[in-house]
């Protein structure tokens, strides 16, 4: 058993999709159970790409690679979490703020939260407050986490966070911030409840909010 | 000094009579400035602000007639508002959804320069332009081939499908060669600086691994940065964020300035690039466009001004300017101090 996780694991690293895919499929086959997969090969190679990351021997296009075959692996065991009633560790609503369609870093910082546990739902870029507070308001949802690349949109950040006040559902959800022109202090300034300068740490960062 | 003579002076490791001062900024933010100053055009402001700005040569586009709100590359734009300005943002590529070389060469016609008309070169530069650097030709390859794959399919390509890489970045270089070559040819000996970008440096650390830098990218960044030498232009090289890691390489394959200095990201302390890299390139950007200048007091950007040139600008090797474009969202108050300061605190030899 511990051999076959350790290829899917070693293969997630690698940012090999095919063998995660050929792998989880013989780990289903073979009876391991699908919460082992997800968390001794999954969510542990991603942790691995997420500390080589820091480290900086990954970069930018192996924690994608990464990530994608990840991402694959997941894809066929989910039907099987849910069979068997397994828990995200938490939810995401992800979104680059409006006027803004920058979305690599975005992306990286769902694929990182999805790969720690997470179940992440990707409003994509250009994203009106109200479709936030919408996905506040709809429940079941632990974090909104907020991207912007230009200094133009940071300020929509800020506008989240009031219609989420307005709406009377920032008490019901942390919220994140991220994005190259964003800072800690920012963050603090417009009253959100984290921030992380990049995918691997807001991914630590999500998971110290909700456990 | 003019301008001109002010950059030439501290390309040349000598000492200018003051820190020269660049200025980038979108359309938008630039009309804040001259709307706020009461200038009526951009050159105005300029020789109001006393920046030592540079001139941009180009050619004409006269090839096929291009479809709406799409470039010669077949890129296809949609403006954004962002609340105060619009940006064009590329919103798809020519190139998604190809797997191998042979399938780009069977289906994509890329752009000549015999699509441009190069012979109005000469007459961009009349008038009291003449006094300024000029500024023509360069390269910046990845950011079309980013959007010609997709970004994301782009970073992954340099994993995945190298071949694709290096077939298309030698495609665009060679254009950029031959169009840089034939505005130098307009203006023999007249072109001071061409641009050598391309962007590997994030907040925190490299997009890249120093690794994929060095494979695909310096070798055709040095027959640019050549060609500039052999026509007596100075090579500029622009990276956003922090870039440490890969700056002996950028010197070794013969940059002569460093761009932006986003002296917040780590790595990118002002003094230790100085002292590491001073003797070496010159150091042109350093007041900080994500918080200083949008944000900011202006005792904060004047402060920071003057730490600027303080810190680089000993012994000359250093242009002020800001980290990259001026955005709208910066007062004109901010943008007017840092050209003002630039002035008062700039005569520091």
């Amino acid at each position: 058993m511990d051999d076959i996780l350790t290829a899917i694991r070693t293969a997630v690293i690698q940012g090999n999709a095919g063998e995660v895919e050929s792998q989880v499929k013989a780990a289903l086959e073979g009876g391991i159970a699908p919460k082992a997969i997800l968390d001794q090969a999954l969510i542990d190679g991603m942790r691995e790409v997420g500390a080589k990351f820091e480290e900086g021997e990954f970069f930018v296009p192996e924690m994608l690679v990464a990530a994608r075959a990840m991402k694959g692996g997941l894809t066929l065991l989910r039907p099987r979490l849910i069979e068997e009633a397994v828990e995200p560790l938490g939810r995401v609503v992800i979104g680059t703020v409006r006027g803004d369609m920058h979305d690599i870093g975005k992306n990286l910082v769902g694929m990182m939260m999805e790969g720690a546990g997470f179940e992440v739902k990707d409003l994509g870029v250009n994203v009106a407050p109200e479709q936030f507070v919408e996905a506040a308001k709809a429940g079941d949802v632990d974090i909104i986490a907020l991207s912007a690349l230009l200094t133009t949109t940071m300020p929509n950040m800020a506008e989240v966070i009031k219609k989420l006040d307005d709406a009377g559902a920032r008490d019901k959800v942390k919220v994140l911030v991220g994005g190259a022109p964003v800072t800690e202090s920012f963050a603090q300034r417009i009253g959100a409840d984290g921030f992380a300068p990049d995918a691997s740490q807001a991914a630590t960062l999500a998971k110290s909010l909700v456990v | 000094m003019t301008p001109k003579e002010r950059w030439l002076a501290v390309l040349a490791g000598q000492t200018p009579d003051r820190v020269p001062m660049d200025y980038w900024g979108t359309p938008e933010a630039t009309r804040k400035v001259r709307a706020y100053l009461g200038c009526r055009t951009r050159w105005d402001m300029i020789e109001r602000l006393r920046i030592d700005a540079v001139v941009g040569v180009g050619p004409e586009y006269v090839g096929p007639k291009l479809p709406r709100l799409t470039d010669m590359y077949g890129r296809r734009y949609k403006n954004v508002d962002y609340g105060g300005g619009k940006y064009l943002e590329c919103i798809s590529g020519p190139l998604e959804g190809y797997h191998s070389v042979d399938e780009i060469e069977a289906n994509y016609t890329w752009p000549s320069v015999d699509w441009f008309d190069y012979s109005g070169i000469p007459g961009q530069i009349r008038g009291r332009k003449r006094n300024y650097p000029i500024r023509g030709g360069g390269s910046e390859p990845f950011l079309i081939y980013a959007e010609l794959r997709g970004r994301e399919q782009s970073y992954i390509d340099l994993v995945e499908h190298p071949d694709i890489v290096h077939y298309c970045l030698d495609k665009l270089f060679d254009f950029c060669y031959e169009n840089t070559l034939r505005i130098y040819e307009q203006i023999p000996d007249q072109v001071n600086l061409s641009y050598v970008a391309e962007d590997f440096g994030g907040q925190e650390s490299l997009l890249f691994s120093p690794a994929v830098i060095r494979e695909f990218f310096l070798p055709r960044m040095k027959r640019m940065v050549d060609l500039a030498h052999q026509a007596g232009a100075y090579a500029f090289f622009h990276s956003d964020g922090a870039i440490r890691r890969i700056i002996p390489d950028m010197i070794g394959i013969g940059v002569d300035i460093l761009n932006p200095i986003q002296w917040r990201s780590p790595g990118m302390d002002r003094s230790g690039l100085k002292k590491d890299f001073g003797d070496k390139v010159v150091l042109h950007g350093g007041v900080d466009n994500q918080y200083t200048l949008p944000f900011g007091t202006v005792d904060e950007v004047r402060a920071e001004v003057r730490e600027n040139i303080e810190i680089m600008g000993q012994g000359g090797g250093y242009v002020l300017a800001p980290c990259h474009n001026i955005q709208a969202v910066s007062p004109p108050e901010n943008v007017v101090a840092m050209y003002e300061a630039g002035w008062e605190y700039g005569r520091i030899y």
